[in-house]
């Protein structure tokens, strides 16, 4: 048990590696760095670069069996080492991203209610009346909007007035970059080649459907973040205990920002097994999931603290918050014409259905060939998640929100790329007869290259048209013009906003709190009449108490269920329309008021 | 508002007080790396150093001639055997003079006259009849692997060290509660944090196994005959002179040893060595390490015994503090910060149970995992209880003679049972 590492080693305590560690003796070659899984699906002596070749006292090459399928640990390929190169691609093209992610950022998409919330509820922090303005219910763990608060802290400082939903997308921005950065550099610790680690960037970042959805104030967007970063600690090249702790803590921290991440958590466990090194192994996954674990009981505990754990009469509770969100009415099976569900995944493929075909295509791939393929075992993690996320999605009913394909972009990103390596390896290199310096058949090679050549030009072929709608869309569309109509009507027609009472959907609730409606009881989350007794003990006269109605599509759709909003909207007469059809919005006044 | 801010203040001392701990304790675990460099390198065959292994005997006749016939097996060509027996102890001395009549070669007697015996005392009768290259020190009851010594020698010619410590550990994890907390306390200590004092250039010696090149022993004057922890003083002394101390752990390699064999027993040397520490931490040898980092790490080192008393006191008086004054949820949250710090030590240590059972061939069963986690905070206690009682026995100036006296120290182990 003494000398399962090799033998070289000094007795000193000491961070250098010993002599003979496959893992560091390699990387004196720049040329050995470059190897990546992804080339080396199959162990062929030609492969010079192979994890051995680098060592100079390596054991003698065992003679090649073309039926055996060697497996090649992923601690002996040489680590994994951003280069210049490496930093400068992905600073090119994450400058590309965020410019197309910037560009039009308030105009489009269609401001969502979901948004409102979270800022809402940022801006609630920010004015210490703690973790929102009205009641903190355990909806979801907070932490997301803390986030939030923390992010907009500065810039709603400078201008008070820029903390709404279209301005503060802008902070979106810094975690769309840091995300995509991460997604590279993942890829490039999973050992994927470069060039396949810079698809996978692109991918993340350009795809239309995450162009769409990162630039929204989702907290999804801000779990991503913290499960890559989780991700990046877990595939660490040094596999560092505190890293792979640390990854706990990261993964704890998306779970927290937002909890269906929770489905990702057995993904993130097959990374950091893979990852890690046997002798050290039950120490680093035991550290994570210890570290994971301890900060996600914070949740309970903060609950437990403030008395709200259980369920109770006259207090909400973390139980009650819980229960609601596992009895949401189920959105119906994604098979079915009609269906909530079906319309959801409708929308993602509407804007791009690349990266979710390819994506499950590329899981696939990895699983069937995890046998072979150290790619596919590098990626097992990322591969997992999709394949767990994608089973959850096909169940046969349950919720299923528009933002749950949020989580599964990086992932799909990561495997799609890999799946294009894998693919491209087998084209180029797999079963290249003669050994090193021994060339191949000429024509061979020109066919594989054709080959290679040929499957490039029809993947651009078929992303880019799909890609140039779908951006062009994003940086031209104005979608929200009724939205900014309305407000500022809002603004220049009613004389005392102090003393007026409107109900409105939360996207424009801050830039109605601005124009000096007062928040919580003024400008009220058109629902909370209805649903929180401290709002609704302020309407005694129900909907006559209230003087205007900003009538979007949530709040035509959601009034069926809301007895005062529905009379509300019964009891008014439009005063003003902005837009057409579905989306218009009205502003309609209480006819039978007592104001 | 104070309230807050006091309680706020002391979680964040003692949550980094726990993390450092936490953090130290795992060094050999940090990378795969890391653990591979903690082992002895494999010997290569030629041996070249000569070796003066010292045994002090009081009151041992019943467990010497087995310990001197294991050490007599040593693979090593080089080496001479010097037992050190009272001149009041008949018994202890006839065992000895009959190993050395059987190897005359080998095993010497030395007779140590002091009128007070200890083992520092002990150690420097003898030293003068070295003639090794290297002085090791063995406890007479230690049970000595046969291929230690060339591994050590190996460590000597290939690190350029002046000391070479090598791995202690209990081993009967399964005899009490405390005894499977008292192991695994040496686990983490040799295993793992040993090695990051060596790499610090801060280590306080073990009381065995441990080899010193002749010289530099003798120019560091021997052992501190009034100190209560002369082997931690010793290697607080050399790493001060700069000396280079390797560190090396092979769970075949080690010396085998039992835990003293009561509670009382125990608190007794736990007292000891408290008290031997605070005693080098007066001596200030260590205010003459070079480094800012390296003092830091020897001050907190040397107090660790009483930091420990005093977290293991102050953590649930701190949690209870936050529960029942009226004080912020914010702030009653960061009350539980040293509790996660603890129980993530508790979590490691449970895979270090395991991964001691696994490198013994031990079998670690539930019952033993359950003692060590419901043992922790009376353990805790205990050393809080052996802490105050260290510094109440050092005030009052009851050091040295009278507590050896009492607590039989290494030497008379008449109250160690086995």
């Amino acid at each position: 048990m003494t000398s399962t590492l090799p033998a070289a080693t000094t007795n000193r305590t000491t961070t250098r590696p010993p002599a003979g560690t496959p893992a560091e003796t390699t990387t004196d070659s720049t040329e050995t760095t470059q190897m990546t899984a992804a080339t080396a699906t199959a162990p062929a002596p030609a492969q010079e670069t192979g994890p051995a070749a680098g060592a100079g006292t390596a054991a003698p090459r065992r003679p090649r069996r073309r039926a055996a399928v060697e497996r090649i640990s992923l601690a002996l390929l040489p680590r994994p080492r951003a280069t210049r190169t490496d930093v400068l691609l992905c600073l090119g093209l994450l400058t590309v991203i965020m410019v197309v992610q910037a560009w039009n950022i308030t105009r489009f998409p269609n401001l969502s209610d979901d948004e409102g919330t979270y800022l809402a509820q940022a801006w609630a922090v920010q004015q210490g009346d703690g973790l929102a303005h009205y009641t903190y219910w355990y909806d979801h763990p907070p932490v997301g909007w803390l986030q939030i608060a923390l992010l907009t802290w500065i810039p709603s400082l400078i201008s008070p007035d820029w903390m709404t939903v279209a301005t503060m997308r802008y902070a979106m921005l810094p975690v769309g970059a840091v995300s995509a950065v991460l997604v590279y550099a993942l890829a490039l610790r999973l050992r994927l080649p470069r060039w396949s680690a810079f698809a996978a960037m692109a991918l993340f970042g350009l795809s239309p459907l995450s162009v769409v959805l990162q630039r929204e104030i989702f907290l999804d967007n801000l779990a991503v973040l913290w499960i890559l970063l989780a991700f990046w600690l877990a595939a660490s090249p040094s596999r560092h205990l505190w890293h792979h702790f640390g990854a706990g803590l990261a993964a704890a921290v998306s779970v927290l920002t937002k909890e269906t991440m929770l489905l990702v958590l057995p993904a993130l466990l097959v990374t950091m097994w893979r990852h890690s090194h046997p002798e050290t192994r039950k120490f680093a996954v035991t550290g994570a999931i210890t570290s994971c674990v301890l900060v996600g009981l914070l949740y309970p505990l903060f609950a437990l603290l403030n008395s709200e754990l259980f369920p109770g009469a006259g207090h909400v509770s973390l139980i009650d918050g819980i229960v609601y969100q596992l009895s949401r009415p189920g959105s119906g099976s994604l098979f079915e014409p009609g269906t909530g569900s079906h319309a959801v995944v409708q929308s993602w493929l509407y804007y791009d259905s690349v990266i979710i075909y390819g994506g499950l295509a590329g899981a696939a791939l990895l699983v069937v060939t995890h046998r072979w393929s150290v790619t596919a075992r590098a990626l097992a993690g990322p591969a997992l998640a999709v394949v767990i996320l994608a089973v959850v999605v096909t169940r046969p009913s349950g919720y299923l929100p528009a933002m749950y394909v949020i989580q599964a972009l990086p992932f799909l990103a990561l495997v799609l790329a890999a799946g294009a390596a894998s693919v491209t390896h087998a084209v180029l290199r797999r079963r290249r007869p003669g050994r090193e310096g021994i060339p191949q058949r000429r024509a061979v090679t020109v066919a594989r290259w054709t080959a290679a050549v040929a499957l490039g030009v029809a993947a651009v072929a078929v992303v880019a048209p799909t890609w140039y709608q779908g951006n062009k869309t994003a940086l031209t569309e104005d979608a929200n013009a009724s939205y900014r109509a309305a407000v500022a009507w809002m603004g220049r027609e009613v004389a005392e906003p102090a003393d007026t009472r409107v109900l409105v959907d939360d996207a424009v609730w801050l830039d109605l709190v601005h124009q000096g409606y007062e928040p919580g009881t003024g400008v009220i989350w058109f629902y909370k009449a209805d649903l929180d007794p401290a709002v609704t003990e302020t309407l005694p006269g129900g909907y006559r108490d209230i003087d205007y109605v900003v009538s979007s599509p949530t709040v035509r759709r959601d009034a069926v269920d809301l007895p005062i909003v529905k009379d509300a909207l019964e009891n008014s007469t439009p005063v003003a329309v902005f837009g057409d059809g579905e989306d218009r919005i009205e502003i309609r006044r209480i006819a039978g008021g007592d104001r | 508002m104070l309230t807050a801010a006091f309680i706020v203040v002391v979680s964040l001392a003692l949550f980094w007080m726990a993390a450092f701990t936490l953090w130290w304790q795992m060094h050999a675990w940090r990378t795969p790396e890391v653990l591979a460099a903690t082992r002895f390198g494999r010997p290569d065959g030629e041996a070249k150093l000569s070796f003066s292994l010292l045994v002090p005997a009081r009151h041992e006749q019943a467990v010497l001639e087995h310990t001197v016939s294991r050490l007599l097996r040593s693979a090593h060509g080089d080496y001479e055997i010097l037992v050190i027996v009272g001149h009041d102890d008949p018994e202890t001395a006839e065992v000895a003079e009959r190993a050395a009549a059987r190897d005359p070669e080998r095993v010497r007697v030395i007779t140590d006259t002091h009128e007070k015996k200890n083992k520092p005392k002990a150690l420097n009768t003898a030293l003068p009849h070295c003639r090794g290259d290297v002085v090791g020190v063995f406890d007479a009851e230690d049970q000595v692997h046969p291929e230690l010594l060339a591994h050590v020698d190996h460590a000597f010619r290939t690190t350029g060290a002046d000391v070479v410590q090598g791995g202690v550990q209990l081993i009967n994890f399964h005899s009490s509660w405390y005894s499977l907390r008292n192991c695994l306390e040496y686990f983490f200590w040799f295993r793992s944090r040993l090695h990051l004092h060596a790499q610090k250039g801060f280590i306080p010696l073990g009381g065995n196994t441990v080899f010193v090149r002749t010289e530099v022993l003798r120019q560091a004057g021997g052992w501190d005959p009034n100190c209560l922890a002369e082997d931690c003083d010793l290697g607080v002394r050399l790493s001060s002179e700069g000396r280079k101390v390797v560190v090396a752990y092979d769970s075949e390699m080690v010396t085998r040893e039992e835990t003293p064999g009561s509670l009382l027993a125990l608190l007794k040397q736990r007292t000891r060595w408290n008290q031997g520490f605070l005693q080098v931490y007066r001596k200030r040898d260590w205010r003459r390490l070079p480094g800012f980092g390296q003092r830091m790490l020897a001050r907190y080192t040397l107090m660790t015994p009483f930091l420990q008393a005093f977290t293991g006191v102050i953590i649930p008086v701190n949690v209870l503090a936050a529960l029942f004054l009226d004080v912020p949820v914010g702030v009653a949250v960061f009350t539980f910060l040293p509790l996660l710090t603890a129980a993530v030590t508790f979590v490691f240590e449970i895979v270090g149970l395991h991964d001691f059972g696994i490198q013994y061939g031990l079998k670690v069963r539930f019952v033993h995992y359950l003692k060590l986690i419901v043992g922790g905070p009376f353990y805790q206690v205990l050393l809080a209880g052996a802490a105050v009682r260290a510094v109440w026995r050092e005030q009052r100036g009851r050091n040295e003679w009278e507590l050896t006296s009492h607590v039989g120290a290494h030497l008379s182990r008449e109250d160690v049972l086995r």
